[in-house]
């Protein structure tokens, strides 16, 4: 059941990806303008926390199939903390665009960036709150399909971070 | 590769894609490179923290899948170029 919310979530996120380039072929200056806009150097930072978080989600599952359950419900906290980071950076981000007066019709590169990344960091929210869930019952089951959805929230990151942050 | 392996393989790649976007170089070759290294960071999420890796089939089908979303996104941004 899990892989399928995984798949179609992928699939969701694929296609916006898809159509935000697809719109920027018709105003590549105005999408690079506006992407000028966005912290890129904070936004590699969360990708540095994110796959970071993902690779303590990854210990946990060792942990969890060597019955260590202190060790899992650490690393599963560690990966949690570093989700609530990236979300409060990600917050930073947003409220320095407001600062600017940029909200989802300054531009339709905004319309997308809120639209992807809001997505997304709502996807990396569920995601601490079912990552608690894991280490309050932590069976292997659930273990299993935890990690799968925080390493989905990742996998999305992963694509999403270049081309709504770098490709010029 | 194990997840550890991975995990510096993911933030070298990452940190690889900042700077190349930090040189401040533009053009297709630059978008290429920086939608490559993704294509790298999403097979080893896929591979060695979704562990497909173990399940050489399903990891097949996601890497066709997502190669053609690779592909598809290199194209356009080469043709926003």
């Amino acid at each position: 059941m899990m892989w399928i919310l995984i798949i179609s979530e992928l699939v969701v996120f694929g296609a916006g990806l898809i159509a935000f380039m697809g719109v920027r072929l018709t105003d590549p200056a105005g999408f690079t303008a506006a992407q000028g806009h966005l912290n890129a150097t904070a936004a590699g930072a969360n990708t540095i926390i994110l796959v970071t978080s993902g690779w303590l989600a990854a210990l946990a599952q060792h942990a969890g199939a060597a019955g260590r359950v202190a060790r899992l419900r650490l690393m599963l906290a560690g990966a949690a903390v570093l989700g609530a980071l990236f979300l409060w950076i990600k917050g930073m981000e947003y409220a320095g665009k407001a600062a600017q007066g940029i909200d989802v019709e300054t531009h339709p590169f905004f319309t997308f960036y809120y639209l992807l990344t809001g997505f997304h960091a709502l996807h990396v929210a569920a995601g601490i709150v079912i990552l608690a869930l894991v280490g309050w019952k932590p069976t292997l089951r659930n273990l299993e399909v935890g990690t799968a959805f925080w390493h989905m929230v990742d996998l999305v990151w992963v694509l999403l971070f270049p081309i709504i942050y770098l490709l010029r | 590769m194990t997840a550890t392996q991975g995990w510096l393989t993911l933030v070298a790649l990452s940190a690889g894609s900042t700077l190349i976007a930090w040189g401040g170089g533009t053009g297709a070759w630059v978008n290429l490179a920086i939608l490559a290294l993704a294509w790298a960071k999403a097979q080893i999420v896929l591979n060695v923290y979704l562990g497909l890796a173990k399940v050489p089939g399903w990891s097949r089908g996601f890497a066709l899948v997502l190669g053609l979303f690779m592909l598809a996104a290199m194209g356009l941004a080469a043709g926003a170029v």
